[in-house]
């Protein structure tokens, strides 16, 4: 899978821990702790066969567990060239502060990257004993890393539809970011939420689950899409997606603290920021958030168009029964609730002029994205960061998504370096997903017209299909009879049968 | 401290940054007067506009605007550091007056069932409490403890001060809604006496936002003789 653009350049300059106010690479976050002994970001090409090779005899050293993850070295590496490995992270809008920075340890940002970070990364943060420093520039031989022998971080989001990863705004985003960072996660994409392991766990027995694939939980690694059934025991009762079961099974389910933990597992896809530049990322959040998650929620939830043809019949197909018939409905209130009391405080007349409102202030929303990106690939330079991930998720879906009512759609439409930005991130890091999507510029008038033919086949086929059921009943009970049979019939078709054969007659 | 200080803080400092003369009358029935409820609110001939952004707008309308002089770009980040600061700051303030028993204990309660004779002071208080916990939980701030707000209120005013750097004002020489808005809510921060210190200690962590704060009050404020606001 190819990555999107080089790597960040690493930045000079010393970066103080905890210093404030100056120029150059304040860290975002407080630095309690001593910092970790990786910093470099890899250059890919020099370290990919180094990786295969070094994560190919890891992954046969490791516990059975992950024997199956032994076959998929090529595409694990790969996905490990990414760019955004860090050592040190920035603090988001409700993240935690940064467990451990690498301020000293980065002081020569022109040396030789250290070429294995990924494959370090197996090493969760609990055993994350490294035993090398960081500068040791050198490869990473086998016996020196340090076997991961604690499960995976496993991702449970909501699964795909419409041309996307995930059609849902949070998974989407948490998934963007895992793809940025490379972070190794097995990805469940289910679409029964009381699968997830947030929520009240039910224990069930095992093996109870029907093993259909796209209704229970399909694993699929998101590198390889090598697919299995796993069986679950247990079910959650208002478990919520997206969810994140860390290696010490705790369950994170707020999508803000599953990218916080990421961060903290050395996934950082910020490492390279500004100090201004995390500034601007923590504004320009709050501006997704307030402007523009309203009125996509509105959009796809409220409006009633849109919510019963597109929402409620995804989520409905999706979803296994009897879930189907009362989560969708569940789920619309909630998200009712939840733009009432965002928006509860502008009470104007109508519902119309706060819809009104809500569109104007999202236009306006989307024109200053349009403006801030300009001509560039990602928000920050050529690289993504995790502005690009919540950006994107807002925006694809949006984009992608056959809105029989898209106002905003069509001014989103109109914005081209905007489409450009999310079909280039589509294609980059979700290229079988994002595959069979039509470019933003052309109508979906194309799809529709395809199942024209099959709809009136259906129609054709079904009226006949009823006549001849009808006419059937009618031979077989005697309702109607053909005059050459002999009429020992009911008076009704005696008198039929006779006033025939007066007529041949 | 109050949400309404902050407002009428920045307001103010807005059109006083707007060079338009200002007067400040206090009724008891303002927020009834308000189009939309709240309070402050300016009164211009037979207009009545309240909240900062339609002011910024009515006001620019008329002719006077402090964001001309940017380019697209410095507009988006204008706005989105106005958004920020909406964001956590308001609502890191909301949540501490309203979620922090400590606070909501020994000032708010009393002080929002003020006008309100027994027993209709306790029941609005609650009622208000309810309502402000079920947004921060729809938020996704409802299980934040106060220490966590504290650092988002902390992150919050790195990134401002970052923005800042050692500019006089966020877009250079001249200031702009976002430095009254900013200036609004971290002079009300300073200036208002809460159970603890804490909110302001952080506040008081960025050397350069002080000086800001001062600097506008300074400039604005003191030199119009308009004294000291309080």
């Amino acid at each position: 899978m190819r990555l999107g653009g080089p790597p960040r350049k690493p930045r000079s300059g010393q970066r103080p821990e905890g210093a404030r106010g100056c120029r150059g690479h304040v860290q975002f976050g407080r630095s309690p702790q001593s910092p970790t002994r990786r910093t470099r970001c890899p250059s890919p090409k020099p370290s990919a066969p180094s990786a295969v090779r070094c994560c190919s005899r890891h992954r046969r050293r490791d516990s059975p567990r992950r024997v199956w993850m032994a076959a998929l070295p090529p595409c694990r590496a790969r996905l490990r060239m990414s760019p955004r490995p860090r050592a040190s992270e920035v603090r988001g809008p409700t993240y935690r502060p940064a467990a451990s920075q690498a301020a000293k340890t980065r002081a020569s940002p022109g040396a030789s990257p250290d070429p294995q970070p990924p494959v370090a990364r197996q090493a969760e943060a609990g055993g994350g004993a490294w035993p090398g420093k960081a500068g040791t520039h050198e490869e990473v031989l086998p016996g020196q890393r340090v076997c991961n022998m604690a499960a995976p971080m496993e991702l449970f989001c909501w699964a795909g539809g419409w041309g996307l990863p995930s059609v849902d705004l949070d998974s989407l985003a948490v998934l963007t970011y895992t793809r940025f960072t490379g972070a190794p996660l097995k990805v469940h994409k289910i679409s029964n939420p009381w699968q997830s392991p947030s929520g009240i766990q039910c224990p069930c027995k095992k093996g109870t689950g029907r093993g259909g694939a796209g209704d229970q939980s399909v694993m699929q690694t998101s590198m390889c899409g090598q697919a299995r059934i796993l069986l679950i025991n247990s079910f959650s009762i208002s478990g919520t997606l997206p969810a994140l079961r860390t290696s010490n099974g705790e369950v994170i389910s707020v999508p803000h603290k599953i990218i916080t933990h990421l961060r903290k597992e050395k996934y950082n896809a910020d490492y390279d920021l500004s100090a201004r530049q995390g500034a601007d990322t923590l504004a320009f959040m709050s501006l997704l958030e307030e402007k523009l998650l309203p009125v996509l929620i509105h959009t796809f939830w409220i409006d009633a168009k849109n919510y019963v043809e597109v929402t409620r019949k995804w989520y409905a197909e999706a979803m296994p029964f009897p879930l189907n018939f009362f989560l969708p409905g569940r789920m619309q209130r909630q998200h009712m609730e939840r733009l009432q009391l965002l928006c509860g405080e502008h009470k104007p007349e109508n519902e119309e002029e706060l819809e009104k409102e809500l569109y104007q202030e999202a236009r306006e929303c989307l024109t200053l994205l349009s403006q801030r990106l300009g001509s560039r690939k990602f928000f920050f330079g050529d690289a993504p960061a995790s502005l690009d991930a919540f950006v994107f998720s807002h925006l694809v879906l949006l984009l992608q998504a056959k809105l029989p009512s898209g106002k905003l759609q069509a001014h989103l439409r109109g914005l081209n370096n905007l489409c450009v930005y999310c079909t280039h991130i589509l294609s980059l890091y979700f290229p079988r997903d994002g595959a069979e999507v039509p470019p933003p510029q052309q109508t979906p008038a194309g799809p529709e017209t395809e199942e024209e033919p099959y709809r009136r086949r259906n129609q054709i086929l079904s009226v006949l299909a009823g006549l001849a059921a009808m006419v059937g009943y009618a031979l077989l009970s005697g309702i109607v009879s053909i005059h050459r049979a002999t009429p020992a019939r009911t008076p009704n078709t005696q008198a039929l049968g006779m006033a025939e054969e007066d007529e041949e007659e | 401290m109050s949400l309404v200080a902050e407002a009428f803080v920045s307001q103010i400092a807005f059109l006083q940054m707007c060079n338009l003369p200002v007067k400040v009358v206090c009724r008891a029935n303002a927020e009834y007067m308000s189009p939309s409820g709240k309070v402050p609110f300016i009164h211009v001939g037979n207009q009545v506009v309240s909240e900062l952004g339609p002011i910024v707008q009515f006001v620019k309308a008329k002719g006077h605007s402090l964001s001309d002089g940017l380019d697209e770009v410095q507009r988006a980040e204008m706005k989105a550091y106005m958004e920020l600061v909406n964001n956590m700051l308001l609502t890191a303030e909301l949540y501490l007056q309203w979620c922090d028993e400590a606070t909501v204990g020994e000032i708010t309660h009393a002080r929002y069932g003020s006008p309100y004779p027994w027993p209709l002071n306790h029941i609005l208080a609650y009622q208000k409490q309810w309502e402000v916990k079920r947004k921060m939980k729809a938020i996704g701030w409802g299980n934040k403890t106060l220490d966590q707000v504290l650092e988002d209120v902390d992150q919050c005013c790195q990134a401002l001060s970052q923005r800042l750097g050692t500019q006089p004002y966020f877009f250079n020489k001249q200031p702009t809604e976002l430095d009254a808005l900013v200036f609004g809510h971290l002079y009300t921060i300073l200036t208002t006496q809460l159970t603890s210190d804490e909110l302001s200690e952080k506040v008081k962590n960025y050397s350069n936002l002080l000086a800001f704060c001062r600097r506008i009050e300074q400039h604005y404020f003191e030199d119009r003789g308009k004294g000291r606001l309080s």
